[in-house]
């Protein structure tokens, strides 16, 4: 036989709602708490708001990109080499080290070591 | 053209802000409504109330998320249906987390940290439920309610005690209207053999 909704249907229906009346005081302040983060969720944030909250973000990054910006440090410099020697300075005066472009002044190096070794 | 009235403080037109206002109070009192018996409807389905209490402001947030701006007529069913899709996940991830836990790892529950002194029910406080109406006829129902079932436990609280239509009732279940009727005489049965076996 098909069992249809009874007197005890009804009591269990009563026992139900007392036990879901008489919560702890703990429940119900969590439970008023989920409802309050939930409710704001819904809300919308207010166009004056944002916009606030959008010029505070853009001169905060302006103010962290000014302070931290690197400085220019001093401009770089070749390193040094050791001092020139009185010989080499004197070539580079005289504009001698252009023959070192010259292949026959290598061929007549050559020659001359040869000759005289 | 004539100059919308704006509320001095932020510039939000005032018609705008009179409907968000009305809708979150319209919110409001809907939550306060069914807060406290999904939170007992998700407390008998999950054997822990900080359990319910995480899942009733998940579904709370879910459904304020997803659902707030559908017609109020339909908030019921989809509260629960939000709260039961919870439920099911919980007891999908216990299983889960059980079977994982029974096959590699059967010392665990000896490491847990609860003490399970602590967390057993103490036969002393047997609850409002108990309290108010008869210690046997509270625990009765809430042991035969327990070992209900998932699905029948929901057909009958959702059917039964929260009042939502069959139609609802199938919405907030997401299955047929078919499959809610079997789970709620199914229910029926058991509850009454139950309730009956305890007299």
């Amino acid at each position: 036989m098909k069992p249809t909704p009874e007197d005890w249907t009804d009591q269990a229906r009563a026992v139900l709602d007392v036990s879901a009346q008489h919560l702890d005081a703990a429940t119900l302040s969590r439970l008023n708490r989920a409802r309050q983060h939930a409710l704001a969720a819904a809300t919308p944030v207010r166009p004056a708001l944002r916009w606030t909250r959008r010029l505070a973000i853009a001169t905060s990054l302006l103010l962290a990109v000014t302070i931290w910006w690197p400085d220019s440090g001093p401009a770089p410099t070749a390193p040094n080499g050791p001092p020139l020697s009185p010989e080499d300075a004197e070539l580079l005066a005289d504009g001698a080290l252009e023959m070192t472009d010259d292949p026959e002044f290598y061929a007549w190096l050559d020659a001359d070591a040869d000759h005289n070794g | 053209m004539t100059a919308q009235p704006v509320k001095s403080c932020d510039w939000m037109p005032l018609d705008e802000a009179q409907t968000a206002t009305a809708r979150t109070t319209r919110l409001d009192g809907f939550l306060r409504s069914v807060e406290r018996r999904a939170l007992r409807i998700a407390e008998l389905s999950v054997g822990s109330r900080d359990e319910a209490l995480d899942l009733v402001q998940d579904a709370m947030l879910a459904f304020v998320r997803n659902y707030a701006a559908k017609p109020e007529a339909d908030w019921p069913p989809l509260f629960y249906r939000v709260l039961d899709s919870r439920v099911t996940d919980w007891h999908r991830r216990s299983r889960v987390r059980g079977r994982w836990l029974g096959s590699w790892w059967p010392a665990a529950r000896e490491d847990d940290d609860e003490d399970p002194v602590a967390m057993a029910a103490d036969p002393a406080e047997a609850g409002p439920l108990a309290r108010l109406i008869g210690e046997d006829a509270g625990q009765a129902l809430e042991g035969a309610l327990r070992n209900l079932p998932l699905r029948q436990r929901q057909a009958f609280l959702l059917r039964i005690w929260e009042g939502l239509d069959v139609a609802d009732t199938a919405t907030a279940m997401r299955c047929g209207e078919g499959s809610v009727k079997t789970h709620l005489w199914r229910a029926l049965a058991a509850l009454r053999a139950a309730l009956e076996a305890h007299r």
